[in-house]
């Protein structure tokens, strides 16, 4: 079995984002499960450009889990998600 | 206190935005009206009983934001858009600067001890043998508790093994360190002018947002839009409130429309260094200990709570007073903008010269958005020279302010400093006997806010994330702080 790739996590800490509580999603050592963590690449990363979109369904924070955009993410959003990608 | 990540600020972010993005727009009289509409659309499934509830709240958030006291000036036949009209004119007077509504008030029950279904009517009944007034009596195999004997001592909670006790709160009463917060005849809030100290606890607690700041936003952008110049002065706790360091924060609010920007902690040095000549002068002619007098909201609780400790406060001007004082020696024509996360500091303002506006860390963000500024996407601005007020910066917590007033000090291994982490109901009640008895210390250094002004009203992230997030993205160095602390206690 070949080593599996880690996933690339990116959140949004664009000031709309962050405002409407992207910043808690940054305590992501404590929130998220070890072996998740440990799976994962994550960096704070400028606006993504969902916040731009006047179409959008969603709204912020948005965060950029393997090159696909979610929005509305919350902690338990993310642990749930990032499992998924990690474990997939 | 309530968790600083819920529905109802994001609900308040997106208001102030969309409001400020139209103010700047030029279009905020003609559009204010449906915005409302547009905020809660009709497909929104409500958090509170139907969308037009919530789009009358947003109405009073939106008049909140414009600085009208909701209390006396609402009027349901006349149109947001005149409100903006009248703002536009003339700017509201400051005081009170709290305000409550009472339709989105729950008109919560009063508060009581509840004995729920995790009761397991167990032999050892430990809540029967703690209880003091005998209100606890067993049917059905369970406890139950007598609401009219009960006196709301919590000893039943704390000793039942199940955890089966509940206390159910009112949060604004309890919230509330000098009892200003109470309901009316119909059970809804209202505010006791004369004892509130504008701490803002109970408007952090309330979880329907019930009461609210009279935001002094409005002063602010008018300056702005007119261009003229403004020099925003940026509290110590500013840092960890944005993701960026101090200089993008700094070039950022340049990108904003300040015209400069002073930190703050340069005036803290002043307060610090006059503190601790004060205390120097104290000690030897042995008058006893002396508190710290930067906390806006202890001022106000002093000043109408405990008068016996005016003479113990010192003299020195808070760090905003004497940072105005340097913005207006820069530049006499200058307009000040204090930016913190205080609503108290709003009624010291007022009572100073020097200050011509506040606004609130959820504010500035809010302003932020609407001029589309990402402080990520900042350069670097100079600070200047900071050497000489670096460490002052960590006025913005607990600790930190005596710390600087002892680094400033000759023999600080003499002192023994008391700091007061954190205004609640019972610590007001410590503080009331300091008449009669003497806190064993020199220096007490007061916070309303539990942690320091990183947990105050108007922050826009929790102190966990700006702790992380101040000094350069390294771990900040509150621990560092209060060591001295203790080490100077030993």
């Amino acid at each position: 079995m070949g080593k599996k790739e880690r996933v690339s996590v990116k959140i949004c800490v664009g000031t709309a984002c962050f405002v409407q509580g992207g910043a808690d999603l940054l305590l992501y050592n404590e929130f998220l499960d070890p072996v998740v963590l440990g799976g994962c690449d994550i960096e704070g990363v400028s606006c993504l450009g969902g916040c731009k979109d006047p179409n959008a369904k969603d709204r912020p924070p948005y965060v950029q889990i393997g090159g696909v955009i979610h929005g509305d993410m919350t902690q338990e959003k993310l642990c749930k998600l990032l499992a998924e990608a990690v474990h997939a | 206190m309530l968790e600083l990540n819920n529905q109802y600020t994001v609900m308040k972010r997106q208001v102030h935005a969309e409001v400020l993005k139209a103010f700047f727009a030029g279009t905020l009289e003609q559009e204010v009206d449906a915005l409302p509409i547009k905020i809660i659309p009709k497909a929104r499934i409500a958090n509170r009983c139907c969308i037009y509830k919530e789009r009358a709240m947003v109405r009073y958030r939106i008049m909140a934001l414009m600085g009208i006291n909701i209390e006396t000036e609402d009027d349901e036949l006349k149109s947001l858009s005149s409100y903006v009209r009248e703002v536009m004119e003339k700017d509201k007077h400051v005081a009170p600067i709290l305000t409550t509504i009472s339709t989105a008030c729950s008109s919560c029950p009063p508060d009581r001890y509840l004995i729920s279904e995790a009761c397991r009517g167990c032999f050892a009944r430990p809540c029967l043998a703690n209880c003091p007034k005998d209100c606890i009596t067993f049917s059905n195999g369970q406890a139950h508790i007598d609401d009219a004997r009960c006196i709301r001592c919590g000893k039943c909670k704390e000793v039942c093994p199940f955890h089966a006790v509940v206390h159910i709160p009112v949060p604004c009463e309890e919230a509330c360190p000098v009892n200003a917060v109470k309901k009316n005849e119909e059970g809804y809030v209202e505010i006791d002018y004369q004892k509130c100290i504008s701490c803002g606890r109970c408007a952090m607690s309330c979880p329907f947002g019930a009461i609210v700041e009279r935001s002094g936003v409005m002063p602010v952008v008018k300056m702005l839009k007119a261009q003229e110049h403004v020099t925003a002065l940026i509290a110590p706790a500013i840092e960890g409130q944005f993701p960026g360091t101090l200089a993008q924060i700094k070039q950022a609010l340049l990108a904003t429309g300040f015209s400069s920007v002073i930190e703050v902690s340069q005036g803290a040095e002043t307060t610090s260094l006059h503190e601790a000549h004060e205390l120097s002068e104290r000690k030897s002619e042995g008058k006893g200990y002396m508190t710290t007098s930067c906390c806006p909201a202890y001022m106000e609780l002093v000043d109408k709570h405990l008068p016996f400790l005016g003479e113990r406060r010192s003299s020195a001007l808070s760090p905003m007073g004497y940072a105005a004082l340097e913005a207006k020696k820069a530049n006499p024509q200058t307009k000040t903008v204090f930016i913190g996360p205080c609503l108290a500091k709003r009624v010291e303002a007022a009572k100073l010269k020097t200050i011509d506006g506040v606004l609130t860390f959820s504010e500035l963000a809010s302003l932020f958005i609407a001029k589309g500024v990402d402080v990520r996407e900042m350069e670097k601005a100079d600070l200047g020279k900071t050497e000489s007020f670096e460490d002052c910066r960590e006025f913005a917590l607990s600790g930190g302010v005596a710390s600087c007033v002892l680094s400033r000090y000759a023999k600080a291994d003499e002192v023994s400093v008391l700091p007061i982490n954190g205004i609640d109901k019972k610590m007001f009640r410590t503080m009331k006997i300091w008449d009669k008895r003497q806190p064993e210390a020199d220096l007490i250094e007061v916070m309303c806010c539990e942690g320091g002004c990183i947990n105050g009203p108007g922050v826009v992230v929790k102190p966990s994330v700006a702790l992380k997030l101040r000094g350069g993205n390294k771990a900040a160095a509150p621990v560092k702080a209060m060591r001295s602390i203790v080490g100077a206690r030993e």
